[in-house]
This record gives C-alpha cells, sequence and structure tokens, in this order.
C-alpha cells in the first residue's frame, strides 16, 4: 500500500518552498528595478487614436508591430498580450479582454456586439453547427477559450 | 515520464472552490475590506477616481428543446485609481444573470454569475513595477490563466524583465473536490526596436490527480519571441513543451512584411501535436482516443499567407489562405477574401467569402458575409447577413443564414440604449427569432472628495 501520508508530508513541503519563493519574488524584484532606470508605460495613451487604430503611422520601434489591422483582432494579438500587456491597458480596461476571455459566460461576443460588425468576434451566426466542422479541422483552436475554462455548456453534448 | 494523454480530461479531480469560477471569499473579502479602508482614508488622501460601465442585456429567444428563454445579465466593470494612493487602484469585472422565464443557466438553474476579474493594484511611476492582488488575469508567455492570488512584474536592468503569479486556478468544467494550486513566471530581454524573447513557466497541482505518484498535473515551459531584423520585417510567435508528456505542445510562428506602400503580407507556420497540446484540459470534448476524432497520435501543420491591399484611406481588401496538414487525417484547405470600407466614427461596411474545404464531404462549407453599421449624430444602426452552405446537409439542412438588425441611440453623453433582431434558418431551427435589448452606462466619479476642495 502505498505511504499516502509521505506522499503528502513531502507534497506540502514542496508548496511551503514555492509559497516562500513566491513570497520572495517580490522582494527580489524590488531591489532590483530599485537600480533600474526605465520610464514606465503610461497609464493611458497620451492622445486620442481613433479606429482603426494604426500605432506605425506614429511609431517606427516594437509599437508599430501593434498596429490593428484586420488580422490583428484574429490571431496575432495574443502574441503582443502574452509579451506586452501593459501596453493594451494603454486604451482598453480589462473588460475589454474579458468580453471573449471569459471564465464563465453564456452570452457570446458576437451577441453583446451585434451593433459592431466590423469588430472580429467569434462564433457569428450558427456557430452551433459550423463549429463540428471548424472543431475537427483544427480542435487548438477551441482548446484555447474552452480547454479548462469556459465548457460547462459543452457538457450538454460532450458528455 | 508519463505516457502522452494519460492525464486527461475525466479522469482528474480537481478543486471544487476555484473550479467553480467563484474566488475563495477570504480572498475577496480580504480585497474588498481594503478598498473600503482605502475609501474611508483620512482627510489629506487624495480622492480617488471611479470609472466604470454598466451593461444591462435582456435577451429572448427559444432554446432547441422548445423552451422560451428570456435571460437578463448585468455586466457590470469598474476602476477605482488613486486609491489612498496614487499608485493603488482597484479593478472589478463581473456578471450576473437571472431568467425571467425560463431556466436558461443549465442543470434547472435561473440565475448565473460570475467574478470575471477583481484586484488590487499596485503600480510604480517607472520600470513597469506592477503587483497585482486578487482575482487576476495572467498573460506571460505560455500563461493565459485566470489565478484567484498575485500576479507581479518589473523591468529589470539591461532590458531584462521578470514577471511571476502564483494561487488557485480559476478553471470550469467539473466539480470534483480538490485542492489545486498554479504558479509561474517569465523572464525577458528587449533590445529597444530589435527584438524581445521571454523564457516562461507554468505549474498547476491537483491533489486529487488520479496520478497518485505526483500532484502536477500541467508542467509548461516555453519561448516567446518578438524579433525585427529590419525595417518592415517583423516575426513574432511563441513555442511550449509540455514537460509532463515530454514533447513540444506547439510552435506557432507569425511573419509580417510591409508596409509596402500599400501592401502587407503576412503569413503563419503553427505546428501542434495533440498528444501533448491537449493533455491538461477539463471537458470531455477533447478527450483523445486512439483512432478517434482527437488521436493522441495527430500532429498538424498549419501553413498560410494573407494578403492585405489599402486602396485608400478607406477601402482595403484582403485575401488569406491556410493549408492544414495532418499526420493521420486527410489535408484541408481554408481560403477567402474579403473588402472592407472604414470611416472612423461614421460607417463600416464589409463583403467577405470564404470556403472551408476539408478531405470529406462533411468538412466542408461555403461561408459569405455583408455586413454595414453607419451612425447619424445619436443614432446608429448596423445590418449583418450571414449565409454559410454546408457541402453535406446536417439534419437536412445544408443552408444556414442569419439576418440581423440592430440600432441604438445615445440618450445622454453616459447613456446608450440598443436593440437588435436576429432571424435565422439553420439545421437546429426552421425559423428562430432572437431579440436583444441593451442599456449601456458608463459612469464616472470622484471618491472622498469634500465639498469645496
Amino acid at each position: 500500500m502505498p505511504n499516502w501520508a509521505s506522499a503528502r508530508g513531502c507534497s506540502m513541503n514542496t508548496k511551503t518552498k514555492i509559497m516562500t519563493f513566491l513570497l520572495l519574488l517580490p522582494v527580489f524584484a524590488l531591489a532590483l528595478y530599485e537600480s533600474t532606470g526605465t520610464a514606465g508605460t503610461a497609464l493611458k495613451h497620451p492622445t486620442e487614436v481613433e479606429a482603426p487604430v494604426i500605432c506605425s503611422q506614429c511609431h517606427t520601434d516594437w509599437r508599430a508591430s501593434m498596429d490593428h489591422s484586420a488580422e490583428f483582432g484574429g490571431l496575432r494579438h495574443k502574441f503582443s498580450a502574452r509579451q506586452n500587456k501593459q501596453t493594451c491597458g494603454l486604451c482598453h480596461t480589462e473588460s475589454f479582454c474579458s468580453d471573449c476571455h471569459a471564465n464563465k459566460d453564456q452570452l457570446k461576443p458576437s451577441d453583446k456586439y451585434k451593433d459592431s460588425p466590423e469588430r472580429a468576434l467569434p462564433h457569428r451566426g450558427d456557430y452551433i453547427n459550423q463549429h463540428k466542422i471548424d472543431g475537427r479541422i483544427n480542435p487548438a483552436s477551441c482548446m484555447r477559450c474552452h480547454g479548462r475554462s469556459n465548457n460547462e455548456r459543452c457538457k450538454a453534448c460532450h458528455r | 515520464m508519463m505516457p502522452k494523454g494519460d492525464n486527461n480530461v475525466m479522469s482528474i479531480k480537481v478543486a471544487k472552490r476555484s473550479m467553480s469560477g467563484v474566488p475563495p471569499a477570504s480572498v475577496m473579502t480580504g480585497v474588498l475590506l481594503f478598498v473600503l479602508i482605502l475609501l474611508l482614508a483620512p482627510a489629506g488622501a487624495r480622492a480617488a477616481s471611479l470609472t466604470g460601465n454598466s451593461n444591462t442585456y435582456l435577451q429572448s429567444r427559444e432554446s432547441a428543446g422548445g423552451a422560451n428563454l428570456m435571460p437578463i445579465y448585468e455586466y457590470l466593470d469598474f476602476n477605482v485609481q488613486n486609491l489612498g494612493k496614487e499608485s493603488i487602484s482597484f479593478h472589478f469585472g463581473g456578471w450576473l444573470g437571472y431568467d425571467l422565464q425560463d431556466d436558461s443557466f443549465g442543470n434547472d438553474k435561473k440565475k448565473g454569475s460570475d467574478l470575471q476579474y477583481g484586484y488590487l493594484s499596485y503600480r510604480t511611476k517607472d520600470h513597469n513595477a506592477v503587483v497585482n492582488l486578487g482575482r487576476v488575469m495572467v498573460f506571460e508567455g505560455v500563461a493565459a490563466e485566470r489565478v484567484d492570488g498575485i500576479y507581479a512584474r518589473t523591468d529589470l536592468m539591461k532590458g531584462f524583465a521578470i514577471s511571476a503569479f502564483g494561487g488557485a486556478p480559476v478553471e470550469t468544467g467539473t466539480d470534483l473536490p480538490g485542492n489545486s494550486t498554479i504558479y509561474g513566471g517569465r523572464i525577458s530581454h528587449h533590445y529597444e526596436g530589435l527584438y524581445t524573447i521571454g523564457v516562461s513557466y507554468l505549474n498547476e497541482n491537483k491533489d486529487s490527480n488520479t496520478n497518485k505518484n505526483s500532484d502536477i498535473w500541467r508542467r509548461e515551459g516555453g519561448i516567446d519571441l518578438w524579433v525585427r531584423p529590419m525595417n518592415k520585417v517583423e516575426l513574432t510567435g511563441k513555442s511550449s513543451f509540455n514537460f509532463q508528456t515530454v514533447g513540444w505542445m506547439e510552435h506557432s510562428y507569425y511573419l509580417m512584411l510591409g508596409p509596402f506602400d500599400k501592401l502587407r503580407v503576412n503569413a503563419e507556420a503553427t505546428w501542434i501535436s495533440y498528444g501533448d497540446y491537449f493533455a491538461s484540459t477539463t471537458s470531455s470534448v477533447f478527450k483523445m482516443t486512439p483512432g478517434g476524432p482527437l488521436d493522441p497520435n495527430e500532429k498538424v501543420k498549419i501553413l498560410g499567407p494573407e494578403v492585405f491591399y489599402a486602396i485608400n484611406n478607406n477601402w482595403a481588401v484582403s485575401a488569406d489562405y491556410k493549408k492544414y496538414t495532418y499526420d493521420i487525417a486527410g489535408s484541408a484547405n481554408y481560403y477567402g477574401a474579403k473588402a472592407t470600407y472604414a470611416k472612423s466614427k461614421s460607417y463600416n461596411a464589409g463583403v467577405s467569402i470564404h470556403k472551408m474545404d476539408g478531405d470529406t464531404d462533411r468538412l466542408q462549407y461555403d461561408e459569405y458575409r455583408i455586413y454595414a453599421s453607419k451612425k447619424i449624430n445619436k443614432v446608429d444602426v448596423a445590418v449583418d447577413l450571414l449565409d454559410v452552405k454546408y457541402k453535406e446537409p446536417i439534419n437536412d439542412v445544408t443552408n444556414a443564414y442569419s439576418a440581423t438588425l440592430a440600432a441604438g441611440y445615445e440618450l445622454t453623453q453616459k447613456l446608450r440604449l440598443g436593440a437588435d433582431v436576429e432571424y435565422s434558418k439553420n439545421p437546429d431551427f426552421d425559423k428562430d427569432i432572437r431579440f436583444f435589448l441593451k442599456l449601456n452606462y458608463r459612469f464616472d466619479a470622484e471618491l472622498g472628495k469634500r465639498k469645496g476642495v
């Protein structure tokens, strides 16, 4: 019979180490950042920008890569967000992200914003049937949003 | 080493507390108490500014089972800045729902709710240093998670930056008991205008994991990259490695060329190994079975260019193509074109046609869409027509279409009333009419400011 107590003790020890690491990390980071000279990203974009947002009209450095061109909303924005989320915060509040990236939601983003048909929002129209094809062709595209969240309604059919 | 796919969905026991989407009471109570204390801070403290949105939605529709549903939702989000100090803020987003007619929230439930995010944030003026505490959304390299816990990041010396997070994962899909923890971090380096490269790691433990030799459920690492070797050439993307199955989950990269005058050319290249990518999920949708629709030995390559041409400041056309090549299944192609017209804050229109060309009739459809929206003073109207033609009938139907008409009126600068009606015919409904009412209210206030000050 396995020694569950021992296994649990080992696990708790690991968790204690992890928590200690996590608690020390901000202190470590604080000490390091005090010695840096980098300026912070502004809280808000200093000028009002109008859609379509073409950052490269003014910026020639890495910010130019955040041009909100046609494909930005569909695929490319995830790369920018995972590297530089604070830049998104210049113009967007967190609710802008959670409109689509939900933990539990019943309303499709395209239902909330039928008055903005120009926005790249997922699952327009009869997607309940279309997803049977898209899901077979590229299931990874479903996994990103429904793999570990917002999947409780999937159970209605996928038992 | 664990066999690939061994830690798949249904065998996993997970934390009821965080899986349910309801935050631990202690976390939220603590955060809210702290906010209250700061709001009641004595004179001398800077006035806090509150901004937010209240979105009330009322939907009327019929379920596939024939029940009439009329759920009403309240989506509320707000930020409180300068909370006690200029560098402290509070952020909240969540929704409540109640069905006025039937049970639209599943499992005979008339109501539902979710806390999307709710955290206290400390941010410095320099160095992009941030510490968030509460229910936080984390997007860092391999991590795209909701966590009840802590997230921190800061710039370091000479272009380096570091971030870390830890707490309880917020996930859905199962209600089996157990405790879960998640932690991870990312170290990055950037050279202004040339590259940003990051290395990230994520570990998620579930102490009821059926793999009794370990609590570890997910252990993922990755590299993310943005590089601009020369003007008008950019490459961005990431690679993720699954330490549990000991295999690469995904390589996903995006090349952007241009703009060359009015032309931009982009190309996507993605490679996914199913056995490694779908190894940790809470939904049976992604349960892998050898020889099944989701085969753990399957690998897919997705390659595809996109070409964009801006005819002038308003008109643009684009064409896109994606080729899916599988190790086991047959190949598939997705391609199409789009034309758009956009005039800022006034007019938008577009027409597109796309074809999904799978290797069997069952995996083929044509998609047509045309839309337009216009804003005239306080009134805005939009129309959206979508038609999908399936090659193989679904419930004897090959043509599924929907027509939507939406209109809105700005009652005041902060209050907008909107309504839309959608008529559709599809494999599930001969005739489906859905109504949607929405009331958007933007609010702001100065908190803790004394009269005359």
